[in-house]
């Protein structure tokens, strides 16, 4: 499942909507990005993030469905926020689930990998007296 | 065709969207002629450091391709997200 959405998100509940849905589930593997308050040696304030949603949505599912051709996978969730975001806030969850813990893993990790390299997500840096495209 | 511009490039442009119909955009390379001429800050990201991605109806395209009125075209830069 793929959501590209402004809101915050609980991750409990995230994890258990889906985890609920299959009795199969033996491993959930997670990332969770956050806004940090330094980046390249300089204060940050906050970011914005833009999104092509409808390419996003495409390139997400895509990788999704790479990540369960490569390994064994029940389920997959990913959650891209856009708009401001402050310090400390959640940007992006990707959560694998699977039988055995091998394939969670890994795919959790090619997951975030190719959604760093490919999904059209800009962040624009904020700082105390101007900002910086990413 | 729909051209649509994200992140620093709307700098540039001073739109996030247009539509743009013109008989010489036959495929990408005529297009990407067309914006250097019509944005002539672009050149320097097109064509001499080649850092601007293209996607053509939502999927990358690396090579140059044939290009139709119906067309949905994004120009971005590399991608930041996660």
């Amino acid at each position: 499942m793929i959501k590209i959405q402004k809101e915050n998100f609980d991750l409990e509940k995230e994890i258990d909507a889906i985890k609920f849905k299959h009795a199969n589930v033996g491993a959930v593997s997670t990332f969770i990005g956050y806004v940090r308050n330094i980046n390249n040696s300089k204060k940050v304030i906050s970011i914005d993030l833009e999104v092509y949603q409808d390419m996003a949505h495409k390139s997400l599912e895509k990788i999704c469905k790479d990540a369960n051709k490569k390994w064994s996978l029940i389920d997959s969730l990913v959650i891209h926020r856009y708009g401001q975001l402050e310090i400390n806030e959640k940007i992006v969850l990707v959560a694998t689930f699977s039988i055995h813990r091998d394939d969670s893993i890994a795919s959790c990790n090619y997951i975030i990998d190719f959604l760093k390299k490919d999904a059209p997500f800009w962040k624009k840096e904020f700082y105390n007296e101007n900002f910086t495209w990413l | 065709m729909k051209i649509k511009y994200f992140a620093w490039l709307k700098n540039i442009t001073h739109t996030d969207c247009e539509n743009i119909i013109d008989s010489s955009i036959t495929d990408i390379n005529s297009l990407k002629k067309f914006l250097c001429n019509k944005y002539p800050k672009l050149n320097s990201y097109i064509i001499k450091e080649d850092i601007i991605q293209i996607a053509v109806n939502l999927e990358y395209i690396s090579n140059n391709c044939k290009l139709s009125s119906n067309d949905e075209i994004a120009l971005f830069p590399p991608v930041s997200g996660g």
